[in-house]
């Protein structure tokens, strides 16, 4: 029953018209409780016309396995067991952060409840409040309890659309630590704070926040959705509550005939953890000298050299790379131990994709490298190095010819000349004999 | 961006009952106890001149929390301030403590500051009144801006710097050398050269004659010299090392032969003439 459906949705996808395909693969297990599956349908099937092809496991089942002998059988996970406390063995902490360094995206949502990923979480920098207290806000003034908060996306954020309207949530926040790959995707409303289920008093809202340390959880300052991304590439989303992606909230109106954002707010979230967009890569790299066009196997100090780098942006619609002149901020290093130059990389007009610069060789001698470092939250790292010998000049590299010599070169010349003079008269002269030879007669 | 949702929502709202403020005063006061600034907070209109708290001095508000229709004193859930820095992001929530009677009373002294309260840049605090309840309307006002002396930004992570642009380095090179005058190197290359004057002065006088320069066993040999002395002027211009020494063997086994030709002859001919 299963591979008919399968089949039916390849079959599917293959025809459809609208299919935004990943970067890195397109299989997605999803590992939901069963009984719940269904609440998430508008999401999953969002996915499945896309061309993903999802596999739904519960928690405690033993197949499919998330990683088998080191290597990961999907390319992307969903974890939208948010309430389950006993997994089954293959899905652990540790084995999460696997896959992680394996280029495996993930999704997890997380609940009030305690779970292995509450502690998964505090390894991320992300700091959960107490069990059983969730986001709750008075404002705005609606009919839905104070658990359930309409949320307007930040508009000038990259991850996600122009004109999202407001997301239904409702969850936990999470109070982000200070690592730089971790940054906040969707904000908590500046009036919100966690409390209580079944209500709290106002006192212990305050002797929290007098308690110090991470007291009082409030304020626009906490994040609702949360991406990081890993050194090595892969993506994590941390969702404060597994609600958003249900179709319940996808449904509900935010106001008078206004739907929510729910649905456009899962599919961006969806969309840039599988590594669809805001992904790049450094195709190839060239240096030569200004005027040249193949690469030297050493320069000398200096010299003026042009490096170029072709850097080009995944196209999730037609699944190619094509060249981006999108970043306006990379960087060039050109280092030994320590940058020695760093100028801007600046895209070359004309040429989409190619980024150029010229600069002169600094007058160290050593073995350099051509750096690019470039980080930014939300996109791709990029990291290339090129290893290049610099040498100081040979003997005749150096000014020539100058004049300060003038003397010297006069002072060579004249020797020279002189010995020839000399040698010529030497061996063409005679030896002319004296008129009065007077030690000859005796 | 949230007034939004306020709009939007408020035609749906409930007909939940209205909270206000009772008596809502702040003061400014010096640390002996003379108020400096003392003035009621109004709900609708923010406070046009900003609050400027230097080192010693205190900030209370004072105000009491009613139902707006029976004038009984409640106690919200939710009774908020906060401090938001517009330009650098940082924000601040501070709870405020309510008797269940209502009342509500805020001391902000720097010599002990709260500990919610952002680090500070030259950018005033924008302060604002937060007050929540399940059973009536929220509540939300801007009371007024606050300048406080600067504080430390807040920490950084070490590698944060690197997510950012980076400042640009530049190399600085040697200066070039800087050479002297022309007018002395020719000077002194004229001095070079004088003893040449000397000669040619004295040769004239002596009127040296060389009768077999032109004979063929001679000249061959003065050539070879020539052609020494051309390929070391060569070498300086030009050639590399590898290439002079080519050229100078295959010139040098040359001029064994023209050099034996040539001395042989000067040898005959002093031995033909003794």
């Amino acid at each position: 029953m299963l591979s008919f459906r399968r089949i039916f949705l390849l079959i599917a996808a293959v025809t459809s018209a609208v299919s935004a395909k990943s970067s890195t693969g397109d299989s997605v297990l999803v590992v939901v409780e069963p009984s719940r599956q269904n609440d998430y349908s508008i999401f999953f099937n969002g996915l499945k016309e896309k061309g993903y092809e999802l596999t739904f496991r519960a928690p405690k089942e033993e197949k499919p396995v998330i990683i088998q002998d080191d290597v990961p059988s999907f390319a992307h996970v969903i974890l939208f067991a948010s309430e389950t406390k006993n997994f089954a063995k293959d899905i652990t902490p540790q084995s999460l952060v696997e896959l992680l360094s394996l280029k495996t995206n993930l999704i997890i949502a997380l609940s009030t409840k305690q779970t292995p990923l509450s502690s998964l979480a505090a390894e991320f920098s992300i700091v959960l409040p107490p069990p059983g207290t969730p986001l709750v806000s008075y404002f705005p003034e609606r009919s839905e309890p104070p658990s359930v908060i309409p949320i307007a996306p930040d508009s000038s954020s990259s991850i996600l659309s122009k004109d999202i309207h407001p997301v239904w949530f409702s969850g936990v926040p999470m109070s982000l630590g200070n690592n730089p790959l971790l940054f906040p995707i969707l904000r908590a409303p500046a009036e919100s704070f966690a409390a209580e289920v079944d209500g709290g008093s106002a006192d212990a809202l305050v002797d929290s926040a007098e308690k110090g340390g991470e007291g009082l959880w409030a304020g626009s300052q906490l994040s609702v959705v949360t991406g990081f991304q890993a050194l090595g590439g892969a993506r994590v989303t941390w969702v404060g509550g597994v609600e958003l992606f249900s179709d319940e909230y996808a449904k509900k109106e935010v106001s008078k005939s206004v739907e929510s954002g729910n649905k456009k707010f899962a599919s961006d979230i969806a969309t840039w953890t599988f590594q669809e967009t805001l992904v790049l890569r450094i195709d190839r790299t060239e240096h030569h000298l200004v005027n040249a066009t193949s690469p030297k196997e050493h320069y000398t100090t200096g010299d003026e050299v042009e490096f170029a780098a072709y850097i080009s942006k995944f196209n999730p619609k037609t699944g190619k790379w094509d060249p981006c002149a999108c970043r306006k901020d990379i960087q060039l290093d050109f280092t030994m131990l320590d940058p020695h130059v760093r100028t801007a990389l600046p895209p070359v007009p004309g040429a989409p994709g190619k980024y150029g610069t010229a600069f002169r060789v600094p007058d160290r001698h050593g073995v350099f490298k051509f750096v690019i470092d470039y980080k930014r939250k939300g996109w791709t790292h990029l990291h290339s190095s090129t290893t290049v010998p610099v040498v100081p000049p040979r003997h005749d590299g150096y000014p020539r010819f100058l004049s300060a010599a003038w003397p010297y070169y006069a002072g060579a010349i004249s020797t020279s000349v002189a010995f020839l003079l000399f040698s010529a008269l030497w061996l063409a002269g005679d030896v002319r004999e004296m008129k009065k030879s007077k030690g000859k007669s005796e | 961006m949230f007034s939004l949702i306020h709009l939007l929502l408020l035609a749906v709202s409930a007909q939940a009952s209205l909270l206000t403020l009772q008596s809502p005063r702040f003061s400014v006061s010096d640390p002996t106890g003379t108020q400096i600034r003392s003035e009621p907070v109004s709900l609708v209109q923010k406070s046009s001149t900003p609050v400027n708290l230097t080192a010693n001095n205190v900030l209370k508000l004072t105000f009491q929390v009613v139902d707006k229709e029976t004038g009984k004193g409640v106690q919200p859930h939710q009774t908020f301030l906060r401090f938001y820095d517009e330009q650098s992001g940082e924000e601040g929530i501070q709870p405020v403590r309510v008797t269940p009677g209502g009342k509500a009373k805020f001391e902000l002294n720097l010599a002990r500051p709260p500990l919610s309260l952002p680090p500070t840049t030259d950018a005033p605090l924008k302060v604002s009144l937060i007050i929540g309840s399940s059973q009536y309307s929220p509540l939300s006002a801007e009371l007024f801006d606050l300048i406080l002396p600067l504080s430390h930004p807040a920490p950084v992570h070490p590698d944060e710097a690197s997510f950012h642009v980076l400042p640009e380095i530049k190399h600085t090179f040697r200066p070039e050398q800087k050479l002297p005058p022309r007018v002395i190197s020719a000077f002194f290359a004229g001095l070079v050269v004088a003893p040449w004057a000397v000669l040619l002065g004295l040769w004239s006088q002596i009127s040296p004659r060389a009768p077999h320069l032109f004979s063929p066993s001679i000249l061959p040999f003065v050539l070879s010299l020539g052609a020494f002395e051309g390929l070391l002027f060569w070498y300086w211009v030009d050639l590399k090392l590898g290439q002079v020494l080519l050229y100078g063997t295959i010139l040098g086994v040359f001029t064994i032969f023209t050099g034996k030709q040539a001395l042989a002859s000067i040898g005959n001919r002093r031995l033909n003439r003794k």
